[in-house]
């Protein structure tokens, strides 16, 4: 066990919402090598049969309207680059096609290949390349974002690949939260304001209220010293009237919400942690995306162990079963602490010899496994799951070599 | 030394548009509140309509009071965090 192990105290996770790896993260290849992004030469075809390449043209708002499809058929598509049927193989390259049939414009669907310059996400991009950057972190489904964060919370999503209710459909299995506390550790759900509320567990919302506080008190838990064991942190789901008649911007990157107040977001959660020294040598920090938002990435997901659970033809919407078998699209994940060295690129798929492959249920199986010794009852999927703190080492950083982020306010 | 610091951009002050159209996320969201709200229904239309001369024991109260203050302590949960 290292000595950044052995000083850790908290595990905080903050979800972003659906932006792919290549689109947020993809150009910083050109500077750093080891990260798994883009080289400029990947492409799709259009509905014309035109070569589109990836482009350094994203904008953090209005670009991405209608929002890209990431629903299973969609997805699907983007993934395979064709409808099911015989010998087919996944490439990649149905992400234009798909975008198209939501624009009905070619060259409007050439959008969905954009990608954000560092320069464009000093928050996102620092923290990648001044901690550590998961080359292989794949969504969970290859689908939306309810199925997705479920995995995050409980390690399954009960089978369902959709925006359905599902949590009631097995109430044996809990979720992280409902392990830890029953255990007898702290865990809270860090939601953002009541308009904006939590994402998809409104079960502990209502059986659970204790397990829930808002970012404010997150901050404010922080800045005191009261931080739960475990924390899980949601941005700001929509734009509404602040309390004082000021505005209240989401923060979530969910297309077309704006991308910037969501680099704003993370360093204001960054912030909190690293201002503590205390809390700051003492807690590790996941930024992760729910899902890829149907916007392009150049890896194709590998597969995983199924867990027993079949989708059915009609539920995936595809005319073809889903067993659960193959992770989802690619999506940012950085993993931050003073005890992480600079510049750590956590081999993906690129690298099959030392490939470290993470997908959501890696957040309750490496909880888990360090809370609760692993001793609470995981899903398939989490016992399977790589764990991620086997990154922390014996050296901490100098209080002057880790970033501090400003102009917050 | 201090750290480096690294100035985050403002977000554009034209960003903010609470008439856009909510996304299949939110409708989503809404409809997972709404389920949630039925079975509070459900259990508060139960609770009320116990006759109270039926509670004849001390154990027949506690199983009352147990329901109702784990659904007053849900609601109270909620207001708290205003």
């Amino acid at each position: 066990m290292s000595t950044g192990l052995d000083n850790l105290k908290h595990i905080v996770v903050l979800m972003m919402e659906n932006r792919s790896f290549d689109h947020m993260l993809g150009a910083l290849k050109q500077k750093y090598p080891k990260i798994n992004g883009l080289t400029g030469n990947e492409s799709n075809p259009d509905t014309k049969g035109a070569i589109v390449k990836v482009q350094p043209n994203a904008q953090f708002q209005s670009q991405l309207d209608p929002d890209p499809d990431h629903h299973f058929p969609g997805v699907d598509l983007q993934i395979f680059g064709a409808p099911p049927g015989p010998g087919r193989v996944a490439n990649m390259q149905g992400f234009v096609k798909d975008y198209f049939s939501q624009t009905k414009d070619v060259n409007r669907s050439h959008n969905i290949m954009y990608y954000f310059t560092p320069d464009k996400l000093p928050v996102l991009t620092t923290l990648a390349t001044e901690f550590a950057v998961f080359n292989g972190w794949f969504s969970s489904i290859p689908g939306p974002t309810i199925c997705n964060r479920a995995f995050a919370h409980y390690g399954t999503s009960f089978g369902q690949v959709g925006m359905d209710i599902f949590y009631i459909l097995d109430t044996a299995v809990l979720s992280i939260y409902e392990r830890m506390v029953q255990a007898g550790h702290t865990a809270k759900i860090y939601y953002y304001d009541q308009p904006s509320s939590t994402m998809e567990i409104v079960n502990l919302l209502k059986n659970q209220p204790q397990i829930f506080g808002t970012l404010d008190q997150f901050i404010s838990d922080c800045a005191g010293n009261t931080l739960p064991d475990y924390s899980f942190i949601e941005p700001c789901y929509n734009d509404h009237p602040g309390p004082d008649g000021g505005q209240i911007l989401a923060s979530d990157q969910h297309p077309d919400h704006n991308v910037r107040e969501g680099e704003r977001f993370i360093a204001n959660v960054y912030n909190a942690i690293r201002t503590n020294p205390t809390l700051w040598q003492n807690t590790v920090l996941l930024v992760v995306y729910d899902e890829h938002g149907g916007i392009y990435d150049h890896v194709i997901p590998p597969a995983c162990t199924p867990d027993g659970k079949i989708a059915s033809a009609d539920a995936t919407g595809t005319g073809e079963p889903f067993a659960f078998d193959r992770l989802g699209i690619r999506v940012p994940a950085v993993l931050i602490s003073p005890w992480i060295p600079r510049g750590t690129v956590v081999p993906g798929t690129e690298d099959p010899a030392n490939a470290q492959i993470f997908e959501h249920a890696s957040i309750p199986g490496t909880v888990t496994n360090f809370f609760l010794n692993g001793d609470a009852k995981r899903t398939v999927r989490e016992q399977k799951a790589n764990t991620f703190l086997g990154l922390l080492t014996d050296q901490m950083r100098q209080d002057d070599d880790c970033v501090v982020f400003n102009n917050l306010e | 030394m201090p750290p480096k610091v690294i100035a985050v951009p403002t977000t554009d002050p034209g960003a903010y548009n609470p008439n856009r159209p909510a996304g299949t996320l939110l409708q989503a969201q809404a409809l997972h509140m709404r389920e949630a709200l039925i079975s509070h229904v459900h259990e508060l239309t139960t609770l009320l309509n116990i006759d109270m001369n039926s509670l004849k024991t001390e154990a027949d109260v506690s199983a009352y009071v147990h329901r109702a203050t784990a659904l007053l302590h849900t609601r109270a949960g909620k207001a708290a965090k205003k």
